[in-house]
C-alpha cells in the first residue's frame, strides 16, 4: 500500500477546472516528484492534498486513510507537512518563532525541543541566526528556515513545492542535497519542482503533469531518458 | 487595509512580541503590578465624592475594553465593530439577574461576562468564514440587530427604550468601584500578556499576517479566533456588569450602542493594534479626549455644532488618518523615532551585514 495515494481527483478554482482527473502514488521511503510547466497543476495538486483545496471528485487516501475531507489542520496532525511555494515565512517574527510554529500540533509541540536541536543540526546557520527577524536573512537561509519548519511538525511525507525556485545555482544544489538528506532519515518526500533535470536525478518515481493532466510517469531515470521529456523539458 | 500597512503594523507587534521572555517578563509585570499598586494607594486618598476618583474609574473601564479588544482585533487581526453586544449582554444579564433573580452581585457579574463569552461563539464562528472588510462589515451587522432586538422585541425584559433601572442596594461607593477596575485592568493586562507569549498568542500573530500558511502548519485558524474572541467577550462582559453596578441605569441604546464599539477599535488603533502597551495609551487619550470636548461646541457662520453631534465623523477621519500615515499608532510612532536617533550607529553594521550576505549568495 502506498503511504499516499491520490486518485482521480478533479479540482476546481471556482469554475475552471485545474485538475482532471489527476492519479499518482508516493511509497514510503522514497522521493516522489511531481514536474511540468507553469500552470502543469503541480502547486494545486500540492495544496489538495494539504487540504487548502477540496477535489469535486476523486479522493485521496494516506497510510490507507480518506483525508480529502479533513481541513487543512487535521492533515498536519496525520504527518504530512507543507513547505510552500515561496516559502512564506513571518517575516517579521524570529528564526526560532517560525520554527516553532511548524510544531503547532500538540504531539510536534511536546517533542519542539529536541525537534528544534535536529532542525539546527541540519542547519547550523539558522542556528546561528534564531534570534534574527526571518525576513531579514538571505532567500537561500529563508528557503532552509522553511524547510526546517516543515520538519518541526515531524512529518512523514514532506511536501515541498518549487524549493529552488529563484535561488542562485550554487544554492540550488545545496537545497536538492538537503531534501537528500532528510529523506534518508526516513521522511518520505513529495517534490514539486520546475528544475527538472536535478529533480529526475534525485527522485526514485517522477510524474510529468500537462495542463492539468499526468502526462507520463516512471522512474526518475526513465524519465531523463525519456525522448519526449529531453525535448520538452531538457532542451535536447 | 492594504498589504503593506498591514505589514508595518505587525512590524510592530512582532517586535514587541520578540524581545522574548526573561527581564521582559519581569518589566511588564512588575511595572503594571507596580503601577496598579500606585493608583491603588492614589485612589485611598481620594475622596469619596472626588471627580477625579470617578475618572479614573471610567478610565480603567476604558482601558480594559481596549485591552479585551486588542485580544482579538489586534493579535488575532479579527478587525470586530461588534463588540458593543458583549458589553450590553455583560451590563443586561448582570443587571436582570441581580435585580430580578435576586442572585449574589458576585455571581450575577460571571454570569454577565459568561453570557457575553458565548453570545461571542454563536455569532463568532459563522462570522470567521469571512475575511477582512467583509468581517467587520457584518460585526456591525449584529451588532446593530442585538441593539434593535434588545431595543423593542425583548422591551419587556430590558425596558425598551425608557431602560431598566436597579435598585441602590449593594452598588458599593466610588472608591469600591475604583478599586474593582483597577483590579480588573490589571488582571487584563496580564492575561495580555500571557496570551502573547502563549502558543495561543504565536497562532493568532501567524493566522493575522497569513492565514493559508498558519493553516498548512496545523494552526486551527478558526478556533484560535473562537477562543480570542470568546475571552474578549467575557472581559467586555464584566465591564458591561460593572458599569451597570456603578451607574443603576442601563438603557439598550446606550450599551448595545454603535459608539462603544467604535470606542475600543478607536483606542486601539490610536495606541498601536496589535501591541501590548498600545491599547493603554489610546485608551488615556480617548478619555482624556471625551472628558476635556465632551460638552465642547464650536459657532462657525451662525451654526452650533456640538462635539457629541460631530465625534463619530471626527474619530472616522482620525481613524483614516493614523491607518494611512501611522498603521502602528502611537507605539508604532514612538518606534520611528526611537529608531532615527538609534540608526546612527547601526547603519554601517547593517551595511556590512548586506555586504556579507551578497557575497555568499551570489547574485540575489
Amino acid at each position: 500500500m502506498p503511504l499516499l495515494s491520490v486518485q482521480q481527483i478533479n479540482v476546481f478554482y471556482g469554475e475552471v477546472q485545474a485538475l482532471w482527473g489527476i492519479s499518482f502514488d508516493v511509497e514510503k521511503g522514497e522521493i516522489c516528484t511531481l514536474i511540468g510547466s507553469n500552470g502543469a497543476g503541480k502547486t494545486t495538486s500540492i495544496k489538495t492534498v494539504s487540504g487548502l483545496l477540496r477535489p469535486r471528485a476523486g479522493s485521496i487516501t494516506f497510510e490507507g486513510e480518506r483525508i480529502d475531507t479533513l481541513p487543512a489542520h487535521r492533515v498536519v496532525e496525520r504527518g504530512i507537512a507543507q513547505v510552500p511555494e515561496g516559502r512564506r515565512l513571518w517575516p517579521e517574527m524570529s528564526v526560532e518563532e517560525n520554527l516553532e510554529l511548524g510544531a503547532y500540533t500538540k504531539e510536534a509541540r511536546a517533542k519542539r525541543k529536541q525537534t528544534l536541536a535536529r532542525v539546527y543540526e541540519l542547519f547550523p546557520r539558522l542556528a546561528e541566526r534564531r534570534r534574527q527577524a526571518a525576513g531579514t536573512m538571505s532567500g537561500g537561509e529563508q528557503q532552509m528556515c522553511a524547510i526546517g519548519r516543515g520538519l518541526m511538525s515531524l512529518p512523514k511525507l514532506l511536501m515541498l513545492d518549487e524549493p529552488s525556485l529563484g535561488l542562485a545555482p550554487k544554492l540550488v544544489a545545496e537545497v536538492f542535497g538537503i531534501v537528500r538528506e532528510i529523506n534518508q532519515t526516513g521522511v518520505t518526500v513529495l517534490l514539486v519542482e520546475q528544475n527538472v533535470r536535478h529533480t529526475l536525478e534525485l527522485a526514485t518515481r517522477a510524474y510529468v503533469l500537462e495542463t492539468g493532466r499526468v502526462a507520463l510517469s516512471g522512474s526518475g531515470q526513465e524519465l531523463l531518458n525519456d525522448p519526449q521529456v529531453q525535448s520538452a523539458y531538457l532542451g535536447h | 487595509m492594504t498589504v503593506k500597512e498591514r505589514e508595518r503594523q505587525s512590524t510592530a507587534a512582532a517586535a514587541t512580541r520578540r524581545a522574548g521572555p526573561g527581564r521582559e517578563a519581569l518589566f511588564a509585570v512588575g511595572g503594571a503590578v507596580l503601577a496598579a499598586a500606585i493608583l491603588a494607594i492614589f485612589g485611598l486618598t481620594l475622596p469619596a465624592n472626588s471627580y477625579l476618583l470617578f475618572s479614573g474609574f471610567l478610565l480603567f473601564l476604558f482601558t480594559t475594553q481596549s485591552l479585551a479588544w486588542n485580544l482579538v482585533g489586534g493579535y488575532g487581526g479579527q478587525t470586530s465593530f461588534g463588540h458593543a453586544t458583549f458589553y450590553g449582554i455583560g451590563a443586561y444579564t448582570t443587571a436582570l439577574l441581580q435585580e430580578n433573580a435576586g442572585l449574589h452581585p458576585v455571581l450575577a457579574l460571571l454570569a454577565g461576562a459568561l453570557g457575553a463569552a458565548v453570545f461571542s461563539v454563536i455569532w463568532g464562528y459563522p462570522l470567521f468564514r469571512l475575511r477582512g472588510f467583509y468581517f467587520a462589515i457584518a460585526t456591525i451587522g449584529i451588532a446593530e440587530a442585538t441593539r434593535l432586538v434588545a431595543l423593542s422585541p425583548l422591551r419587556e425584559l430590558t425596558g425598551g427604550a425608557s431602560g431598566f433601572r436597579m435598585s441602590t442596594a449593594g452598588a458599593g461607593g466610588r472608591t469600591s468601584q475604583y478599586m474593582t477596575a483597577l483590579a480588573l485592568v490589571l488582571a487584563t493586562f496580564l492575561t495580555s500578556y500571557w496570551v502573547r507569549n502563549s502558543k495561543l498568542g504565536l497562532g493568532l500573530f501567524a493566522l493575522n499576517m497569513d492565514p493559508e500558511a498558519a493553516e498548512t502548519l496545523g494552526v486551527d485558524t478558526t478556533r484560535l479566533k473562537a477562543i480570542s474572541l470568546a475571552l474578549s467577550a467575557f472581559i467586555v462582559g464584566l465591564t458591561g456588569g460593572i458599569y451597570a453596578r456603578a451607574f443603576l441605569y442601563i438603557n439598550p441604546n446606550d450599551v448595545f450602542a454603535f459608539s462603544v464599539s467604535i470606542a475600543m477599535v478607536l483606542m486601539s488603533v490610536i495606541g498601536g493594534v496589535g501591541t501590548l502597551i498600545g491599547p493603554i495609551l489610546g485608551a488615556v487619550i480617548y478619555v482624556v479626549i471625551q472628558d476635556q470636548l465632551g460638552a465642547a461646541q464650536i459657532t462657525f457662520r451662525g451654526q452650533t455644532f456640538q462635539f457629541r453631534d460631530v465625534q463619530l465623523g471626527l474619530y472616522g477621519l482620525l481613524l483614516a488618518l493614523i491607518i494611512l500615515f501611522e498603521p502602528a499608532g502611537l507605539v508604532g510612532l514612538f518606534q520611528r523615532v526611537a529608531g532615527r536617533f538609534r540608526r546612527r550607529g547601526g547603519t554601517q553594521a547593517v551595511a556590512e551585514q548586506q555586504a556579507l550576505l551578497r557575497n555568499e549568495t551570489g547574485d540575489e
